[in-house]
């Protein structure tokens, strides 16, 4: 479904993604982890096309999408929860979900949205109990709710997520992982940034591992669960020197 | 899978040269970095690695994980005086055992197959790579023991066996041991066989097959490094398929090492994609292979293997043990005090059988009027030699006119074998 190939990103003169390639199946929930600063998020911006790409190809659905706007990408059915939610803070919660529709806002399709807002909230009820709350004053966890329900809106085939725990509390947390395996059960494939290693890589199917700008492994879940490197860098577990035993 | 091949290379060249100082100068020395695979074709542009190269980096110089993250340790005779060692994870044992699985199943091995596992000592982690894999497809495994031949009969009669791992040279031996014991080989429950180690031609295959009711596949891997399910025979038996999610493979001309084309005969180079503790990059196997990217009839999408006889290097193969000039020198160096007498070294049959042997020409290097002596001598060589290569040898003392016809050939080994 997205297919990317030596990707090259530079900030000015620095290079933060060196010859990343990877891919994500149809029905898939794939994650990247990695540390502060790896590249992670960077990618989701590439291939929102935020940010440009100095080298390298982004293919979704077979078409390449190097070239194309923001806009464009949404509509070919790519959308992303950026990091921090970045809702509209001072407009309602309403307000907010259609805007996620706007790519098809008219009389015409009052419908299609009003089952799409209702999808939403069976995924999220506390959303639909809020609807006219400036959703500014939501709490941390609700805002996160409210940006993937928004996404929701645009009916995205790939969902990119942005460290979608970030701030929240564990319970919370545990909530939206819940809904992004509901998500991928009806179908949707999601690309998922997140630094919570362990709990990521409870709900996805594969992962890449990334260290300054490149991947330096990947696997299936349950493998990268079992690595050493992975525990050591992302779990917080057992670290010592790297040269112990090395003649 | 060109996707997929792209991803793991690159994750593995990013870990190599992070971690393995060998690659990282390789690499720098070449002036490249990583980054610059962009794609497979860019692969043939790295340095190719040696076999000498995993002696220079004796014992764990080319380990790319932690020693604590290794769960084994295998050792396998190298070039020079410092064997090979190579380390695996606990994911790596998982691949491996995996790959022993597949290459086990195309040989129409299954679940209800009692496996009996015959190697000669030298091929030990062979052996214990085939007793994961048998029993990861769930089938009774007779792993490898140290028996003798005649009781591999025993057993293989008592016990049922009905698939047969082992190399051409210790089939054959087993039956060779069957007639003389006056066993029936229809009478016994034997019905497939997976020989590897050496290669098999189709005549030996023939003859193999009518001597055993069973029938044979064979499979291809490296006794030194990684193991023995790398490429796999199918039931059609056309060439063996590569596992390619874990392996590239590449054909190059060994005299200039550039790549050949599909199809083209050259030195079989191999590149891990998945191994954490040791990967390879660009390898030389020094084995003749050619390489088929077509379609087979088995849907097997994997490309194929066509190993041809020989070696494109001075290492000799003797019951699947890859024997390098080198270390015999190394042997009678240490054990004779510098003062090395000529030899010559033979590879030939003896009733079927790969057999090494060793002519050491009695001069003033090490003679003696005592005849206990050389004795010693003639046993340390021996017993040193079977220690390191973990197959039987003889050792022969001989009169200086008797080495004359092979003046220009000493310290060589001569291959007798008719199949080379």
């Amino acid at each position: 479904m997205l297919r990317i190939r030596n990707l090259q990103t530079y900030y000015g003169r620095i290079r933060v993604l060196d010859n990343v390639s990877l891919s994500v199946k149809p029905g898939e929930v794939v994650t990247l982890i990695g540390a502060n600063g790896a590249g992670k998020s960077t990618i989701l911006n590439c291939i929102s096309r935020l940010i440009p790409c100095r080298e390298g190809e982004i293919f979704f659905q077979g078409q390449r999408i190097n070239g194309q706007s923001p806009e464009a990408v949404v509509r070919l059915g790519i959308c992303q929860v950026p990091e921090g939610r970045q809702i509209f803070q001072p407009l309602t919660v309403l307000e907010n979900l259609e805007l996620g529709a706007y790519l098809r806002y008219g009389k015409r399709n009052r419908g299609s949205i009003q089952q799409d807002m209702d999808m939403v909230f069976s995924l999220f009820p506390v959303l639909a109990e809020r609807l006219q709350q400036i959703s500014g004053t939501l709490s941390g966890g609700e805002q996160q709710m409210l940006a993937i329900g928004r996404a929701l809106m645009s009916r995205p085939k790939l969902l990119l997520l942005d460290e979608p725990s970030m701030g929240l509390a564990p319970r919370v947390v545990a909530d939206i992982f819940h809904t992004v395996v509901k998500l991928r059960q009806e179908g949707l494939t999601i690309l998922i940034v997140e630094q919570n290693a362990r709990a990521v890589l409870r709900i996805a199917d594969r992962g890449y591992v990334m260290e300054t700008g490149k991947i330096i492994l990947q696997g299936t879940a349950s493998e990268l669960l079992e690595d050493h490197d992975v525990k050591r860098a992302y779990l917080g577990r057992d670290y010592r020197e790297f040269t112990e035993g090395r003649a | 899978m060109s996707q997929l091949q792209l991803e793991r290379l690159q994750s593995t060249l990013n870990r190599a040269y992070k971690n393995v100082p060998f690659y990282h100068n390789c690499l720098g020395e070449a002036c490249m970095d990583p980054s610059a695979v962009r794609s497979l074709d860019d692969l043939s542009r790295l340095p190719l690695t040696s076999r000498e190269d995993l002696g220079k980096n004796y014992p764990y110089g080319l380990f790319a994980v932690p020693l604590r993250d290794i769960v084994r340790i295998h050792t396998a005779t190298g070039t020079g005086s410092n064997p090979t060692v190579s380390g695996y994870t606990n994911s790596d044992l998982a691949m491996w055992t995996e790959m022993v699985a597949r290459s086990l199943t195309a040989a129409g091995v299954s679940a209800d197959d009692i496996i009996q596992v015959c190697f000669d000592p030298g091929l030990a982690n062979w052996a214990r790579d085939f007793k994961r894999g048998a029993e990861a497809i769930q089938a009774s495994v007779i792993p490898m023991t140290q028996l003798e031949i005649p009781k591999q009969v025993m057993v293989m009669n008592d016990y049922k066996t009905s698939a047969l791992v082992t190399t051409p040279s210790y089939a054959r031996q087993l039956v060779r041991e069957m007639t003389r014991m006056g066993i029936n080989p229809n009478s016994l429950s034997l019905r497939r066989a997976l020989l590897l180690g050496e290669s098999l031609s189709e005549k030996s295959r023939a003859s193999l097959e009518a001597a055993l009711p069973v029938q044979i596949q064979t499979a291809y891997g490296l006794s030194e490094v990684p193991g023995p399910g790398i490429a796999y025979e199918c039931r059609e038996r056309q060439g063996l398929h590569l596992n390619e999610d874990h392996f590239i493979a590449e054909i190059i001309d060994p005299e200039t090492t550039d790549p050949l084309a599909a199809g083209e005969t050259g030195e079989l180079v191999l590149t891990t994609l998945t191994a954490k503790a040791f990967p390879l990059i660009r390898f030389r196997t020094g084995d003749r292979a050619s390489l088929s990217t077509e379609g087979c009839s088995c849907n097997r999408s994997f490309a194929r293997l066509h190993p041809i006889q020989g070696r494109v290097d001075q290492l000799v193969v003797i019951r699947g043990i890859k024997l390098h000039p080198q270390l015999i020198h190394t042997i009678m160096s240490r054990l004779c005090q510098g003062k090395i007498p000529a030899y010559v070294g033979f590879v030939g049959h003896l009733e079927d059988l790969d057999l090494l042997e060793i002519w050491m020409r009695l001069d003033e290097a090490c003679f003696s009027d005592e005849i206990k002596v050389l004795e010693h001598l003639v046993h340390t060589v021996r017993r040193e030699l079977e220690q390191s290569l973990g197959i039987p040898a003889r050792v022969r003392l001989v009169e200086p006119g008797t080495m004359e016809d092979y003046s220009d050939r000493l310290g060589q080994i001569i291959n007798e074998r008719a199949n080379g």
